[in-house]
């Protein structure tokens, strides 16, 4: 069975790319990870290309959810836990130490595997990221809090109920208030961490078109388990298997004709 | 009967009858057990019981002579037999209170600190710190709060009190008077410190349980540590903090023997917080020895019942909400 007819979404929308016109978002130059002692992530070198989705897959442990968290630093959180290397973004390498956490967190937004509504009201969810950065009037803050909502594909169905507890919403709907939360920073990078494993299908598909729409704006970055979701919305793929990356290249050809046998037996189901 | 192997062995039908009489043994045993523990869990609800109908029987004097002017005059004359418990329940209520205030900031900086901002190695000597803080005897507050704290604001912190407020309207009539070094204020200082232990270690458990990806979905808007706790935090674990409120405020309410030692024990409602007070449990401690006649008697019980109703309605309100959040969390 050739993977080609496994796969049918895999070889088809996207259109070749001018590798000239691409430009480098993030460098990932030799990155190492620790935990502790032990070493999660061995030299990894990756670009992140702008306006483009990069899918991180691979099996369970691979480190591709500790990538993703090395990009924002979200593991200066946990004590033991370092990186050494170089990540290059706008010029400056944000795994040194002394980098303001709170501007990179702004500039690269996350969107978890759960969504995490705030225990406020879904107007309040999106206007608090807000005002963490910016005073803005009351007309200029609904604006922006419609215009996010609106962003994440949600706003027909919340408009009527702004006050309520983010709470109440459905699972899907509170993933994407999440994104709209995330949105509204105007970030530059989205990282997605598995967004669509707590999701039904329906939900899925909403949440997977958005992705697609906002590579217009953002640069996005999404760790998924499930490689037909890989194959559906990301551009370039990088395929990890014990703390190493093993191939990286446009979705196309890693899904189509990868150069490596355990990227092969990967997305052919033979392990993982 | 089909035969079983079993680990190897064959069990016939004769070994099956053996087990059944074997099991009966078990059963038999187990109905002992279950009405011995039935029986144990039952005698607390007798035990509470019985001291609510004593407590209410031992009051019935004071209460039907003073009817409800108990709870509103302040009079408290052993030799004319004018009992009125306003001034202990006053007295009970303000230094609750005012330890509240003093503990409930600090306790909640104090968890906030362990949770998110202590480095590993100092999180256990902290905590510990805190849970002996809580198992000190209160006689040892008492003498502490008597011999060092009471001279040291008398000398020190009672006439800054004094001379900064005297020209403030309202606050010159909460500090006015002499230093005397005992009354409301320093009761009420010793009580945040014996309450502070549990409101500290019941916060610290909630925002424990703040599931992480909460705290990191904060984090990664860019918010600062301080932003994620009152914003993201705070909110999730308000229920289960005033429940651990609640429960400092039960501990503040009733206690006696660090309260009787530095309050001054004086009948009287003072509108300045260094003028001496008393409370219900500090009157009790101080004049069940020296109470005669039956009304005196009875009236120091109606104040016991008093306090009873109070602490029970606060303990009630502090296990709803813990109840709450267990909900919510689990």
């Amino acid at each position: 069975m050739s993977i080609a007819t496994a796969l049918p979404t895999a070889v088809t929308g996207h259109p070749p790319v001018d590798p000239s016109s691409l430009r480098d978002k993030v460098a990932i130059r030799n990155l190492e990870f620790y935990y502790g002692q032990s070493k999660a992530l061995k030299g990894i070198t990756l670009p992140l290309y702008e306006n483009k989705v990069t899918a991180f897959i691979g099996p369970s442990g691979c480190g591709k959810s500790t990538l993703l968290r090395v990009l924002n630093r979200m593991y200066d959180l946990y004590p033991n836990q370092h990186a050494e290397g170089q990540v290059q973004f706008d010029g400056i390498n944000i795994v040194e130490p002394g980098l303001d956490l709170n501007l990179l967190r702004a500039r690269i937004g996350m969107v978890f595997q759960k969504p995490t509504p705030f225990p406020m009201s879904i107007y309040e969810n999106i206007a608090f990221g807000i005002r963490l950065y910016e005073k803005l009037s009351k007309r200029d803050l609904d604006q922006r809090v419609e215009q996010s909502l609106r962003r994440a594909a949600l706003w027909d169905e919340v408009k009527d109920k702004l006050n309520a507890n983010g709470l109440s919403l459905s699972g899907g709907q509170q993933q994407r208030l999440c994104i709209a939360r995330t949105v509204a920073v105007r970030p530059e990078v989205i990282l997605f961490d598995e967004p669509c494993s707590a999701l039904d299908p329906i939900s899925t598909a909403k949440i997977e078109e958005l992705i697609f729409e906002l590579k217009e704006d953002y640069t996005i970055v999404i760790v998924t388990h499930n490689m037909q979701q890989a194959a559906r919305v990301s551009d370039y793929t990088a395929f990890m298997y014990l703390g190493e990356l093993v191939e990286f290249g446009p979705t196309d050809k890693i899904f189509t004709s990868p150069t490596d046998r355990r990227t092969q037996d990967y997305i052919t189901g033979r392990f993982g | 009967m089909v035969d079983v192997t079993w680990g190897g062995a064959r069990v016939g039908a004769q070994d099956a009858t053996e087990r059944a009489k074997a099991l009966n043994k078990l059963r038999l045993g187990d109905v002992i057990f279950h009405a011995v523990t039935r029986s144990a869990a039952l005698l607390v609800l007798l035990l509470l019981g019985g001291v609510m109908v004593a407590l209410f029987l031992g009051s019935l004097p004071a209460l039907t002579t003073f009817g409800f002017d108990f709870v509103t005059t302040q009079s408290w004359n052993p030799v004319t037999e004018k009992f009125g418990a306003l001034a202990p329940i006053y007295g009970t209520l303000i230094t609750s209170f005012i330890a509240m205030l003093i503990a409930v900031p600090f306790g909640l900086l104090i968890a906030m600190f362990l949770t998110e901002l202590c480095p590993m190695w100092l999180r256990r000597p902290i905590g510990i710190a805190i849970e002996l803080l809580a198992g000190i005897p209160s006689i040892i507050y008492g003498i502490w709060g008597l011999f060092v704290l009471a001279p040291f604001l008398q000398q020190y912190v009672q006439p800054a009190l004094i001379a900064t407020f005297g020209n403030v309207p309202v606050l010159s009539s909460l500090f006015a008077g002499p230093p005397y070094g005992i009354g409301v204020l320093t009761a009420s200082l010793i009580l945040a410190i014996m309450v502070l232990p549990f409101v500290t270690s019941i916060s610290r458990d909630v925002f424990d349980a703040v599931p992480p990806v909460l705290k990191e979905a904060a984090y990664g808007l860019g918010c600062s540590t301080w932003e994620v706790m009152r914003y993201v935090v705070l909110p999730y674990t308000r229920v289960g903090v005033i429940g651990g409120v609640m429960l400092g405020l039960g501990r503040a309410l009733g206690e006696t023997m660090a309260v009787t030692f530095v309050i001054g024990n004086a009948h009287k409602i003072s509108s300045s917080l260094l003028a001496p007070g008393t409370t219900i449990s500090a009157t009790i401690a101080n004049e069940f020895t020296e109470a005669v006649g039956d009304l005196y008697t009875s009236s120091l019980i109606a104040l016991g019942l008093i306090l009873f109703v109070i602490t029970f309605i606060v303990l009630a309100i502090a296990r709803y909400m813990l109840l709450r959040i267990e909900k919510r969390v689990g």
